[in-house]
């Protein structure tokens, strides 16, 4: 188990470094460039090349990639230049509103996605089965943008029972950073939620026709008994998989919730750096969320040996 | 008169009294408060020398002055300056500061800092290289004076200091001197009625009263006159998402919003507690044409694209069906700017004459070839026009090319005269001719056109008023018959604020809050 451990860290080498590479590769071929975005609209190319220069951003593509790699060896993710700041300062800046807005928006997707998936089925093709998984296929189609923006009108802007947007620290003042998280959350969470109550429900079909649950309901154990402690943690494999992806999901792909709800997280950080043409921060944002991506599958391939005690990992 | 008359004529005058009074009484102002704005972005640097950028402009006018500042009829008046007297054969300024000023450290602001701040803004600003091209010295005389010697005569000196964008702020000497031009400052210290408290990007910028401040003693005037801190806190908060700046200014978490979506217009307008505002000048829409390399370098085929459009529906599209945010103009300065706004006839403006269009194509041995028209979906209404313009040329025979992509592809690319034969942006106000970037070589699309060059060099040399407005009336015909960029009609934005906030001068192009106030 430990050997199995260190070999999936070490894996992580070489696909951070092609990651890194291809987001290097990627950000610099597209065109545009920092400082013409900086310097306004009516500059002149004369003040744009000497600042380019002031950046070093005239030398050559593949020096200016080997200066990057020398520096993410010494653990250095170099310097915004709109920011005026190291990257991984910005980033720790916005690691916080990310990581509250990923957890309340998978909490809000377990709690409704689980629960649904094993009501639609536990009587499959009921009323109740209909009415959840047509409720999810709307949660996977209606685009969160838009689900995002009425629920700004509805609950902000004609009830007035919730601020529009912002965000306010947990750690500063609990009650407001409730306040401002609710709409995101229950928006983003709606909609990561209906794949979790699709695979959930299909999980829980399975689980159920299997031998040991007819044996199971033969020795005259409850339908609940049944249900929730036989059947869910056989099924449970499946979900915490799709959980664990939710979650990798959730943390590059708030994006448009953030944006709209105007929250300072990683995923506005790195819109912004795009427009803006920040490499070193797409580049530092790539790199940090690549890696919370492969740790959190390494996290969800541990977790199945404590669902299910077959598993090993020699 | 009859009595009955003169009776209802003294109601009147005591009605009118009475209302003015009550007025003048809900008027008072207040000091205090915070005062939450929603901005479009972050920005690129608090240098007021280093960027043009519009946020910049906005922001740091709130922390530093220079030493001219612009009047509401967009004519310079002094700030940091006391006076200026000029020789008698024009070549030298000699301008007195105003003393007892001090910076938001404390320090008092000398001719020590004016030199060094000016001639750093001369050597990176767009204004301040035109200007300091015609400076032969520049020197302190003693504390509170200055001198500036030029080459020759010059028209631009005052109002070269006066622009707000990319402009002249006084920096302490140190930060002068430590920064060189073009490396963006990262310290900010200013004379301005609000100094930087904060800046964490993506959540706010703070700047609160400076409690020194020294104003003028005249009236609030445009940009300039007296100024007033009343808030105690100006919270600049960047808010991306336009729905959602729209939406906090409805529920009351913003109290003023920029650049806000016409398609809001009618739901904010209807809010008891917003007030809208319609934002003039804003840009002039324009197509500017590479004249360095490519179909476009014919003139002939500029003027056939001139001739062809016809611009009112696509002002009218690119307003939302709004009257109230287009207006039809051929002047190259829009009315706002009275001192150069032309009104000139007979002008081939708007013509949509088909017929013209396709006699000069095929003068210009025009065959179809597409034409690479670059525009970007970050700013809609540039969109918008691109593609209406698109129609309307492919109706009279033209091939058109949209190149749509982002606004930092765009500005890139326009530097580089193979990669494309014309693109789309806005042409703020310019407050003096000369500073028409369309109209100059080293702006993107290259305008090297002789006589166009060489009437704008008399503009900038000539000072007498009359001649300088009779060189522009002709400057605007040359550019209607060379047709260097399509100018197309000017186009308003969006501004929205709380009906609790008050002394905001909506008048100026951009947004100021200093002589704002609260009532809550």
């Amino acid at each position: 188990m430990t050997a199995y451990l260190i070999r999936r860290i070490l894996a992580l080498v070489p696909v951070l470094a092609v990651v890194v590479s291809v987001a290097f590769l990627l950000i610099h071929l597209i065109p545009g460039d920092p400082v013409s975005v900086m310097l306004g609209p009516d500059a002149t190319p004369a003040q744009i090349e000497a600042a380019r220069q002031a950046l070093g951003l005239d030398r050559p593509l593949p020096e200016q990639l080997l200066k990057f790699y020398a520096r993410v060896l010494r653990g250095d993710l170099g310097r915004s230049y709109f920011l005026d700041r190291p990257v991984t300062q910005a980033l720790l800046e916005r690691a916080e509103p990310t990581l509250v807005l990923t957890l309340s928006a998978l909490l809000v997707a377990i709690v409704i996605g689980v629960p649904s998936g094993i009501v639609a089925a536990a009587q499959p093709g009921s009323l109740w089965d209909r009415t959840l998984m047509l409720a999810a296929l709307l949660g996977v189609c209606v685009p969160g943008f838009w689900l995002s923006l009425n629920f700004i009108y509805l609950f902000a802007v004609r009830l007035g029972w919730l601020p529009a947007a912002g965000y306010a620290s947990i750690f500063v003042d609990p009650v407001a950073a409730l306040r401002y998280m609710v709409l995101p959350a229950v928006s983003l969470g709606f909609s990561q939620s209906a794949l979790i109550a699709r695979i959930s429900r299909s999980c829980m079909l399975e689980a159920l026709q299997q031998d040991y649950i007819r044996t199971a309901r033969a020795k005259g154990l409850s339908h609940a008994t049944v249900t929730w402690v036989h059947a869910f943690r056989n099924a449970l494999v499946p979900v915490v998989t799709v959980i664990g992806i939710t979650m990798a999901i959730l943390i590059g792909g708030a994006v448009v919730t953030e944006i709209v709800f105007n929250i300072p997280g990683l995923g506005r950080l790195i819109i912004s750096a795009v427009l803006r043409r920040d490499y070193p921060v797409v580049q530092g944002v790539i790199l940090v969320t690549a890696t919370a991506y492969v740790l959190i599958n390494l996290g969800v391939d541990m977790l199945y040996v404590f669902i299910d005690p077959r598993i090993r990992y020699e | 008169m009859a009595p009955g008359t003169f009776l209802r004529g003294f109601v009147a005058l005591v009605a009118i009294l009475l209302s003015a009074s009550s007025v003048a009484a809900a008027e008072t102002p207040k000091r205090g408060g915070v005062l939450r704005v929603g901005n479009l972005g972050e920005p690129p640097a608090l240098d007021a020398h280093w960027t043009t950028a519009s946020i910049t402009e906005t922001l740091t006018n709130h922390v530093y002055e220079g030493l001219y500042s612009l009047d509401a009829s967009n004519r310079p008046t002094p700030m940091l300056a006391e006076s200026h007297t000029v020789s008698k054969d024009g070549l030298t300024y000699t301008f007195k500061l105003r003393q007892g000023i001090k910076f938001h450290n404390g320090k008092e602001m000398t001719s020590e800092d004016v030199v060094p701040s000016l001639a750093r803004w001369g050597k990176q600003s767009i204004y301040g290289k035109a200007l300091f091209a015609q400076v032969a010295d520049w020197r302190a005389v003693d504390t509170y004076t200055v001198e500036m010697k030029l080459k020759e005569k010059s028209a631009i000196v005052l109002i070269s200091l006066a622009v707000p964008n990319n402009f002249g702020a006084i920096y302490p000497k140190e930060i002068a001197e430590k920064f060189p031009p073009e490396v963006k400052a990262t310290e900010w210290v200013g004379t301005g009625p609000f100094k930087l408290a904060e800046w964490k990007p993506d959540q706010y910028i703070r700047m609160v009263r400076f409690d020194e401040y020294r104003s003028r003693n005249e009236q609030p005037n445009g940009y300039g006159g007296g100024k007033t801190a009343w808030l105690d806190e100006i919270r600049w908060i960047p808010v991306p998402e336009v729905a959602t700046r729209v939406a906090q200014v409805e529920t009351g978490e913003l109290e003023f919003a920029d650049d806000l979506n016409l398609d809001a217009y009618e739901r904010l307008k209807k809010n008891p507690n917003a007030r809208t505002i319609i934002s003039k000048p804003y840009y002039w829409l324009v197509a500017v044409f590479n004249k360095k390399e490519g179909l476009m370098t014919n003139a002939k085929l500029r003027q056939a694209w001139q001739a062809a459009i016809d611009i009112e529906p696509i002002m009218k599209n690119v307003a939302g069906g709004h009257a109230e945010f287009y207006r039809m103009d051929s002047s190259l300065a829009p009315v706002e700017i009275a001192a150069w706004h032309t009104k000139l006839a007979g002008l081939p403006w708007n013509e949509h004459n088909r017929e013209k269009a396709r006699r000069l194509m095929k003068e210009a041995g025009y065959k179809s070839e597409p034409i690479r028209f670059m525009t970007t979906q970050e700013y809609k209404w540039m969109y918008d026009f691109a593609l209406l313009t698109k129609q309307q040329l492919e109706d009279v025979g033209f091939t058109i090319d949209l190149q749509v992509v982002d606004w930092a592809t765009l500005v890139k690319r326009r530097n580089n005269p193979k990669e494309y034969d014309a693109f789309t942006t806005g042409i703020g106000a310019a407050y003096d001719p000369t500073h028409h970037v369309y109209l100059t070589a080293s702006w993107p699309g290259w305008t090297t056109d002789e006589d166009i060059g060489r009437l704008q060099a008399e503009l900038a040399r000539e000072t007498d008023p009359k001649k300088r407005m009779a060189l522009w009336e002709m400057q605007t015909r040359q550019f209607y018959e060379k047709v260097p960029v399509i100018r197309y009609g000017d186009l308003f934005g969006l501004r929205a604020m709380r009906t609790s906030m008050k002394g905001f001068n909506e008048k100026t192009e951009r947004i100021r809050f200093y002589n704002v106030w609260l009532d809550k």
